[in-house]
């Protein structure tokens, strides 16, 4: 009995040192292998005289059990180990910057002019599209800007011929769209446009959006609402707006949009030249002469128009000081946005 | 214009401070941009609409403040009461279109002297040098002061004392009295004495007939001027002065006199002598046209609701002769407000003076839009957001090109490229014609950008170009252009391959994102590209682009600090583009049965092309050839000179039954025997 006990201890006192896998296999090897000081125990218990059998067995068992208990165990505990080393040695620096081709940026004022765009087509406005080199006809004329009107100076005009030019303004998509479709209308047209100017506050090509609605009895009223509308919904809730009279061939009544400056709060600054107030949209009700050119009864319907500069849209939202950087395209600006 | 607040004060008693009076007037549509402190004055800078020419003076603007105040406007006692002696220069209008009257005063045994303090210290202010001419100064303050531009000749250089208006009949060259040789055109209006042309008519006198230091008897001359043929001449001559400034705006017929008498007045009183009687021809006496409003159109088109008690009394305050008839007025305007022609003019009188403010807002009550979505302006940002998710970022360039860029690009003369259309007035030379390819200014970004510091530099634009195809006016045709060049500079992810696969990839994945069919890559000629690296984008067999490295013979001019730069260049046809991609896209039930892969390497001649041979293993039996695809090019060790591997996947799989392994490999073997012998290649070993 004693040489029982005394195998137990020495197991325990072996698989104490036990640390890897293959440790324990030769443990249980030494142990419980077909020639195994467990094994032979077992092999002999039939020789143990039959009085002392079942105690001997008993303890004999006990034994068996433990032994192959503690291998079970500690194999599954050496195997979750080794697992833990195997990840431990797989990692990586995960700060490490990842790997990507960073995504090219939009230009600002596509950025804005889409912006510009969304608000109105929420407003349930369409897209209408013309062409940037236009006859003087559609430029000019049919807006009641004959030849010899005063008001031609106010743009500087590139002529291609006699009868053609490069768009000064959005404006004559208006006519295209009225010779083209019938009222009601509710349409903007954004697009390129070009004067021969170019200083600190001018290039020879910029970007307006422009805006038309007619119906039977659209008013003053409604057109001081949908911009309202819109300063608000770009500029943010709660900016200042104000009408201010002014004059557009193509409009009667004509006014500007003025927002109360977004740099000082209206106390006044250098962008605001101290007034308070930036200007931001051109705009009016149309003309009768431009409905009369464009075939629309001027007794039928009434409409307004309006028009803004993308860049100067774009300079406010960005607090963009020099427009030319628009057109540098250099790529330390272009990426900030 | 500049104006002097004390001055505008001598017309209306304005109370109220400064920076209200600023307020008022640009509330009321006289805009006031700046305002400017000096020697106890105002200056105000105000911006005067082109509709507007009658607040072209101090006068002018003083009667919008009195309006805005609802004040008096008083005008200085201009009245000559005395008999006073005969005129003996005569007038006569010949082109009475181009000039509606015609009026003068001569004014005899004037001393021309220095001008007094007051009236030099006015003309400063309002920004007009003084010539210290007591008569030359004294048209200018009157110019200022009234907004009629006067002319004083010299009487006795007047040849046979006659005045007679009329066109020029022929180009000729007239002396002006700031001793240009000025070439006037055969319809302009010049105003001529007994023999010769004395003056260019409302924009500058003649030499030979101007006030000088020895004039004694003075004749000054107020007249109204046709604003077209002022405009006309002023344009074609290149001079622009005070005088045609206003006249081509348009001044007033009636008021002029005012205007010379009160210059009349100012003379005698600085320089004396005798006031003569005045000449007028005035061959047809101006009515303004009266204009009909009914208060209702006044109401619906404001969305106001004005009385028309309240109506009526807006608009006597900028001195209206109204009549009431019934639901309506009848309105006459003053003959400085040639503006107010139709029923809106009058309204926008009403609206200003009511106040834009004071007009109720209203959101609009509308039909529903018929909810079409752009579907074009849609593709264009679709486009452009695949170009961006591939690295690049957008640029917007000028429309302008210079065709010297397309000689450098060596454009043949035929190419449709060549057709450009030309502007006549262009800044620079050098942007002198509408562009017809993107490519140039893109060219130019990469340069600057590059000069810059700027390694890794991909750039894409989409705009017009202009085509010109003998219409009225040209084709505009949408383009989308990119460029990428990039630097081996350390990075920590490696980049490899040639950077044309870069830009290929890119434009892949648009063709993805439109879901093109039949996309494929032909060899191009576009002379500007290198020739082993230049690519064709077909498109269902249409050519919609290309895509390319820059050849030498361009990127040898550039100025970038590189040996031998990379550029890879592409422009695509979107309008083309656009019209080739799918209506819609329709769900395809997908294969239920097993798929199986076999590869095969093949060593053959570099110059087959890889697309090519996938065309021909997918033809081998498109029944059960489900996708072919390269997986590997490989030059170099095992591989003789002139040769490449390329390893290929192929995916076999049938739609209604399950691949024997057997079968497969029968097609498999089939496929391999195909390849070898049309590459006249071997397999590579694995
Ligand atoms: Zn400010």
């Amino acid at each position: 009995m004693d040489d029982l006990l005394s195998l137990k201890q020495a197991f325990i006192e072996e698989s104490a040192s036990v640390s890897d896998l293959s440790g324990l296999q030769g443990l249980r090897v030494k142990y419980t292998g077909k020639k195994g000081l467990l094994t032979a125990r077992l092999k002999a218990l039939s020789a143990v005289s039959p009085e002392q059998r079942p105690a001997y067995g008993k303890v004999l068992n006990e034994i068996k059990e433990y032994i192959e208990g503690f291998l079970k165990d500690r194999e599954a505990q050496l195997k979750e180990g080794e697992k833990d080393r195997r990840l431990l040695a797989e990692r990586i620096d995960i700060t490490i910057p990842g790997r990507h081709t960073p995504f090219g940026r939009r230009h600002p004022i596509n950025i804005i002019l889409a912006e510009i765009t969304d608000i109105f087509v929420s407003m349930g406005f369409g897209i209408a599209d013309g062409p940037e080199v236009e006859l003087d006809h559609y430029n000019f004329e049919s807006l009641n800007i004959p030849k010899d009107h005063p008001a031609r100076d106010m743009q500087d005009t590139y002529y291609v011929s006699d009868e053609v030019v490069l768009r000064t303004h959005t404006s004559p998509v208006q006519v295209r769209v009225m010779e083209q479709r019938k009222p009601p209308l509710r349409i903007i047209a954004p697009g390129k446009v070009y004067r021969c100017d170019a200083d600190v506050s001018h290039t020879p090509m910029f970007h307006q959006v422009e805006g038309l609605m007619v119906d039977t009895a659209v008013t003053f009223s409604d057109l001081k609402g949908i911009l309202e509308l819109f300063v608000h919904s770009f500029f943010g809730k709660g900016t200042p707006v104000r009408f201010r009279p002014s004059y557009f061939p193509f409009t009667e009544p004509s006014a500007e949009v003025d927002i109360g400056c977004i740099f000082c709060g209206g106390k006044g600054c250098r962008v605001c030249k101290t007034t308070g107030w930036l200007e931001v949209l051109g705009c009016g009700m149309v003309n009768p002469r431009v409905f009369e050119m464009a075939g629309y009864d001027p007794g039928a319907y009434t409409g307004f128009a309006f028009g803004m500069g993308v860049e100067r849209m774009t300079m406010l939202r960005y607090s963009i000081n020099d427009i030319r950087l628009f057109y540098e395209d250099d790529l330390r600006f272009l990426g900030q946005f | 214009m500049k104006i002097s607040l004390d001055w505008i004060k001598e017309f209306a008693d304005l109370t109220a401070p400064d920076q209200e009076v600023a307020d008022r007037l640009t509330m009321a549509g006289l805009e006031i941009e700046g305002m400017e402190q000096t020697h106890g004055d105002t200056l105000l800078e105000v911006n005067v609409t082109p509709n507007r020419p009658d607040c072209l003076s101090i006068l002018g603007v003083a009667r919008e403040a009195a309006a805005a105040f609802g004040l008096p406007v008083r005008l200085p006692d201009t009245a000559i009461r005395e008999k006073l002696p005969p005129s003996d220069v005569a007038v006569e209008i010949l082109d009475p279109g181009l000039c509606g009257r015609y009026t003068g005063r001569l004014i005899s045994g004037v001393r021309i002297t220095a001008t007094p303090d007051w009236i030099k210290r006015r003309l400063e202010s309002c920004g007009i040098r003084s010539l210290d001419n007591n008569v030359v100064d004294i048209t200018n303050y009157v110019l200022l002061e009234m907004g009629h531009p006067l002319h004083a000749f010299d009487a006795d250089r007047l040849a046979g004392k006659r005045i007679r208006v009329g066109r020029a009949g022929k180009e000729m060259t007239v002396r002006t009295l700031d001793a240009a040789e000025r070439k006037v055109p055969a319809e302009s209006l010049l105003i001529w004495d007994g023999g010769s042309p004395v003056a260019i008519a409302g924009i500058m006198g003649g030499e030979g007939s101007s006030v000088t230091s020895g004039t004694v008897n003075v004749f000054l001359e107020s007249a109204y001027f046709e604003p077209f043929s002022i405009r006309r001449t002023s344009k074609a001559l290149g001079l622009r002065s005070e005088s045609s400034y206003r006249f081509e705006r348009g001044t007033d017929i009636e008021f002029l006199v005012t205007a010379l008498d009160r210059a009349s007045l100012l003379i005698r009183q600085t320089g004396g002598g005798t006031i003569h009687e005045m000449v007028d021809a005035y061959p047809e006496k101006y009515e303004p046209p009266p204009v009909e409003v009914t208060f209702e159109r006044i109401n619906t088109l404001l969305g106001a609701t004005l009385g028309s008690g309240e109506i009526v009394k807006i608009l006597g305050r900028i001195g209206l002769r109204i009549e009431e008839k019934g639901d309506r007025i009848i309105v006459t305007p003053p003959a400085f407000r040639r503006d107010i022609r139709i029923a809106e003019d009058v309204i926008e009188e009403v609206a200003r003076l009511y106040g834009y403010g004071n007009i109720p807002v209203r959101i609009p009550r509308a039909p529903l839009s018929d909810g079409v979505p752009n579907r074009r302006l849609e593709a264009v940002g679709r486009a452009g957001e695949a170009m961006r998710k591939s690295g690049f970022t957008e640029v917007i360039n000028y429309s302008f090109m210079n065709t010297a860029d397309l000689d450098m690009l060596g454009i043949s003369a035929n190419d449709e490229r060549r057709k450009h259309i030309e502007v006549k007035n262009p800044l620079r030379q050098e942007d002198g014609h509408m562009r017809t390819t993107l490519l140039p200014a893109l060219v130019n970004n990469l340069t600057y950008n590059a000069s810059r510091g700027m390694r890794d530099v991909r750039l894409y634009e989409i705009a017009k170009v202009y085509i010109d195809e003998s219409g009225r006016l040209p084709r505009e045709a949408l383009r989308l252009g990119g460029i990428l060049f990039r630097e081996n500079v350390p990075a920590l992810w490696k980049e490899e391959g040639d950077p044309f696969f870069i830009v290929k990839g890119g434009l892949e994945a648009l063709c993805e994102e439109f879901r093109l069919k039949d996309v494929s890559y032909v060899p191009s000629s576009e002379p500007f590209l290198h020739p082993g690296k230049a690519a064709d984008i077909h498109v269902q067999d249409r050519r919609i682009g290309y895509l390319g490295e820059m050849g030498p013979a361009v990127t040898e001019t550039l100025a970038i600090k590189t040996g031998k730069p990379q550029i890879i260049v592409f422009e695509l046809d979107l309008d083309a583009l656009f019209s080739l991609m799918p209506e819609r896209c329709t769900y395809e039930p997908f294969p239920r049965y097993p798929a199986v892969d076999r590869d095969i390497a093949v060593i053959m001649d570099e110059s087959i092309p890889a697309a090519e041979l996938i065309r021909h293993m997918k033809e081998h039996d498109p029944s059960i050839i489900e996708t072919v695809e390269l997986f590997d090019v490989y030059k170099g060790k095992h591989v003789p000179e002139g040769k490449k591997s390329l390893a290929f996947r192929i995916v076999y799989r049938s739609r209604e039954r399950t691949l024997t392994d057997t079968e497969v490999e029968g097609i498999h073997a089939g496929l391999v025997a195909s390849v070898l012998k049309k590459t006249g290649g071997a397999l590579r070993a694995s």
